[in-house]
C-alpha cells in the first residue's frame, strides 16, 4: 500500500549557493549515492540494450533452461533469453516511467499552483483532485487502456493522466504556505499580475519539491506500467517486465521456471526502490532542519 | 451525527456520479470507441446499423448518456459482449470474493500494523524501528504480482503448503469447506499484506512518535499513569486516527492490488473477471467492474470517515 512518502510540510526556499553545497551533501549519503548509481546503470542498460543483447524474437532451441553461463537469467518456454527480455524491458519501464511522470508533473504542478493562488480555481480543482484520489485507479486505467490500441504512447498518456492528483495535492499544500508569505503580498502591492506571481515567485519556491515529485511519480508510473502489461494491456511490440511476468503466468510453467518470475521482479524492485530512495533523500537534503543549513 | 452522515453520503454519491459521467464521455470520445470496437469487419452496413440500434449506439451522445444513467440507477450495467448475460449478474457473483480478499487483507494489515508501529515508536532507533523504516520504504517498491507469483512458486508449488489457485475445494462440505476457504485465502491475502504492511506501520509509528510528545501524554505521566496505559490508551487512540484516514484513502490501491493478486491465483473475484474481460475485449464488463469497484471503494471510504468521527474525541456530533 502506498502511503505518502512525503509529509506535506512547509519548507522555506533554498538559496542557490546552498543548493550547490547540498548536491554534494546529497551524494555523500550512501543510500542516495547507491540509488543514483542504480538509476545510472538502468539508464545505461536501456540506452545500450541493442549492444548488450539481441532483441528477443522467435523460438530458440534451449527451452526452460535454468540460469547458466550461456543464459544468465535462464530461458522461457519458447527458448527466449530472459536476460535479453529484462534488458529490453528496462527501455519500456524507463521511457513510460519518465514520460508519464513528466505529464503528471506538468499537470499537477500547474493545477496545484493555480489552486494555491487563485481561490475560485481551488474550489473546482480540490473537488476534481478528491474525486480522482477516491477512485480505484487501476481498474480505471484498465478500462481505458482496453479500449484504445495499446502502444507506448497511449499507456504513457493514460498513466500520466491519472498520476497528477497526488502531485497537485503536494504542490498545492506547499504553494498555500508560500502564498501566505509577506513577499507575495509585497509583489502584489507592487502591481505584479497573478500569472507573474505564480510563475516567478511561487514556482521557484516549490521547484525542489517538483524534482522530488518527478522521481516519486516516476516510480509509481513504473509500477502502473508493469501492472497494465501484466494484465495484457502493454504494447505488444515492446518488451516489458510486466509482460515477462504475464508470459510466465500464461505458459503455466511458473512452478518450474522460477527464474522467469524472479529476475523481472528484482528489476522492478531495484528501479522503483532506487527512484523512491533518491527522491526521499533529495527531500531530506532540501530540508534545512535536517542538514543544518 | 445524522447531518454529518448525510453530507458524507452525499459527497460519496457525487464522487460516484462524477466518475461515471466522466468515464462515459471519455470512453465515447476516445479514438477506439465502443461503436467501432463492437462492429466486426465482415459485417454488411445494414447489419452494423442494426447492431448499433440494438445497443442504442445510433442515438445522440446526450440521449445515450441520459438513458445510460437511468438504466444505471435501476441497477442495469448493460449486457456482456461475450457471455450473453447482464453485467450486473456477472459482477455480483464475483464481488463477494473480492470483498473477502480485500477485507481480510485490510483487517490483517491493521491488526499486525498497529502493534508493530507502536512498538517501533516506543523503541525508537532500535532494530525493530530500523527494520520498519526499511520495510516502509521497501513496501512502495514491491510489485503485487511479483510478490504473489514468488509466494505461489515457493510456498505453493515447491513446498506445497498452500493451494496455488482457486478459492475453495468444491468437494468439501461443512467445516471442511470453511477450512478449505481459509487455506486458499492465505497466499492471496499474504501478497497484499506484505505490500501494505510496511508503509502502514511506518505511518502509524510516525504519528505515534508525534502524539507521545504531546502535552497530554506528559500530563498523563505526571498523573502517574503507567507507561503501558499512556501508550496504548491515550497515545494509540490519537495516533490511530490519521492512520485510519490514510487506510481509507488507500482502499483504491488495495482494490487495485486485489485485481492483480486474483489474476495470479485465479481467485474468482472481480479482479480475475477484469483480467478475463481484457482478454475477451468485453468492454461492458470492464466498465461495469470499474463502476462497482468505484462504488465499493467510495462508500467504504465514507464509512471510514464516519468511524473516524465516532472515534475522534475532538469531534462531538
Amino acid at each position: 500500500m502506498s502511503a505518502p512518502v512525503l509529509t506535506e510540510q512547509a519548507v522555506p526556499p533554498v538559496a542557490p549557493a546552498v543548493a550547490r553545497r547540498s548536491w554534494f551533501a546529497y551524494l555523500r549519503q550512501p543510500s542516495a549515492a547507491l540509488s543514483v548509481l542504480v538509476l545510472v546503470v538502468m539508464v545505461a542498460l536501456a540506452l545500450l540494450a541493442p549492444v548488450i543483447a539481441d532483441e528477443p524474437a522467435g523460438a530458440g532451441p534451449d527451452v526452460l533452461q535454468p540460469p547458466s553461463g550461456a543464459h544468465w537469467f535462464g530461458t522461457d518456454d519458447l527458448g527466449q533469453d530472459i536476460f535479453a527480455q529484462v534488458v529490453w524491458g528496462t527501455r519500456t519501464s524507463l521511457v513510460i516511467g519518465l514520460a508519464a511522470s513528466l505529464i503528471a508533473i506538468v499537470l499537477g504542478t500547474a493545477i496545484g499552483l493555480a489552486s494555491a493562488y487563485f481561490r475560485p480555481i481551488d474550489a473546482v480543482a480540490t473537488v476534481v483532485t478528491d474525486v480522482m484520489l477516491a477512485l480505484p485507479t487501476l481498474p480505471l486505467m484498465i478500462m481505458l487502456a482496453a479500449v484504445v490500441n495499446p502502444s507506448l504512447w497511449t499507456l504513457t498518456l493514460i498513466i500520466g493522466f491519472f498520476a497528477w492528483p497526488e502531485v497537485a495535492r503536494l504542490i498545492r499544500s506547499q504553494g498555500l504556505v508560500i502564498s501566505a508569505m509577506p513577499y507575495i503580498d509585497g509583489a502584489r502591492v507592487l502591481g505584479a499580475s497573478g500569472w507573474r506571481i505564480v510563475t516567478r515567485e511561487i514556482l521557484p519556491a516549490v521547484v525542489s519539491l517538483v524534482i522530488v515529485s518527478v522521481l516519486l511519480t516516476a516510480s509509481r508510473a513504473v509500477i502502473s506500467e508493469a501492472g497494465l502489461s501484466f494484465l495484457g494491456l502493454g504494447d505488444p511490440d515492446a518488451w516489458s517486465w510486466g509482460r515477462i511476468l504475464l508470459n510466465a503466468q500464461r505458459s503455466g510453467v511458473v512452478a518450474i521456471a522460477w527464474w522467469q518470475t524472479l529476475f523481472p521482479s528484482v528489476a522492478i524492485l531495484l528501479l522503483v526502490l532506487a527512484a523512491t530512495v533518491a527522491g526521499m533523500r533529495f527531500n531530506d537534503t532540501r530540508d534545512p532542519r535536517r542538514n543544518g543549513a | 451525527m445524522a447531518r454529518f452522515v448525510l453530507s458524507r453520503a452525499l459527497k460519496a454519491v457525487l464522487t460516484v456520479w462524477i466518475a461515471i459521467t466522466s468515464t462515459f464521455f471519455l470512453l465515447r470520445l476516445l479514438p477506439g470507441d465502443p461503436t467501432t470496437l463492437m462492429v466486426e469487419g465482415d459485417m454488411t452496413p445494414e447489419m452494423q446499423a442494426a447492431l448499433l440500434k440494438t445497443y442504442g449506439l445510433d442515438r445522440p451522445l446526450w440521449e445515450q448518456y441520459v438513458s445510460y444513467l437511468r438504466e444505471l440507477v435501476q441497477g442495469n450495467l448493460g449486457i456482456s459482449f461475450r457471455q450473453i448475460q447482464p453485467v450486473v449478474d456477472i459482477i455480483v457473483d464475483r464481488l463477494p470474493w473480492t470483498l473477502l480478499l480485500a477485507g481480510t487483507a485490510f483487517v490483517v494489515t491493521v491488526a499486525v500494523g498497529i502493534p508493530i508501529g507502536v512498538a517501533a515508536a516506543v523503541n525508537r532507533g532500535r532494530w525493530l524501528d530500523r527494520a520498519l523504516q526499511a520495510l516502509g520504504i521497501g513496501g512502495h517498491a514491491l510489485f503485487v504480482p511479483s510478490v504473489a507469483m514468488l509466494l505461489l512458486v515457493f510456498l505453493g508449488a515447491r513446498l506445497g503448503w498452500f493451494p496455488i489457485g482457486g478459492a475453495i475445494d468444491p468437494d468439501t462440505r461443512g467445516a471442511a469447506a470453511y477450512l478449505s476457504l481459509a487455506h486458499h485465502l492465505v497466499l492471496p491475502v499474504l501478497s497484499l499484506v506484505l505490500v501494505q504492511l510496511g508503509p502502514y506501520a511506518l505511518t502509524l509509528r510516525t504519528n505515534m512518535i508525534e502524539v507521545l510528545g504531546e502535552d497530554y501524554i506528559r500530563a498523563a505521566q505526571a498523573r502517574g499513569l503507567s507507561a503501558r496505559r499512556r501508550v496504548w490508551k491515550h497515545g494509540l487512540r490519537n495516533a490511530i486516527l490519521p492512520a485510519l484516514t490514510l487506510m481509507g484513502l488507500q482502499l483504491g490501491t488495495l482494490v487495485g492490488g486485489a485485481v492483480l493478486t486474483e489474476t495470479v491465483f485465479a481467485y474468482p473475484g472481480v479482479g480475475r473477471l477484469i483480467f478475463e474481460a481484457v482478454g475477451q475485449q468485453d468492454y461492458p464488463v470492464l466498465q461495469g467492474a470499474f463502476i462497482m469497484l468505484a462504488v465499493t471503494v467510495v462508500f467504504a471510504n465514507a464509512l471510514t470517515d464516519m468511524f473516524y468521527a465516532v472515534l475522534n474525541p475532538r469531534i462531538r456530533l
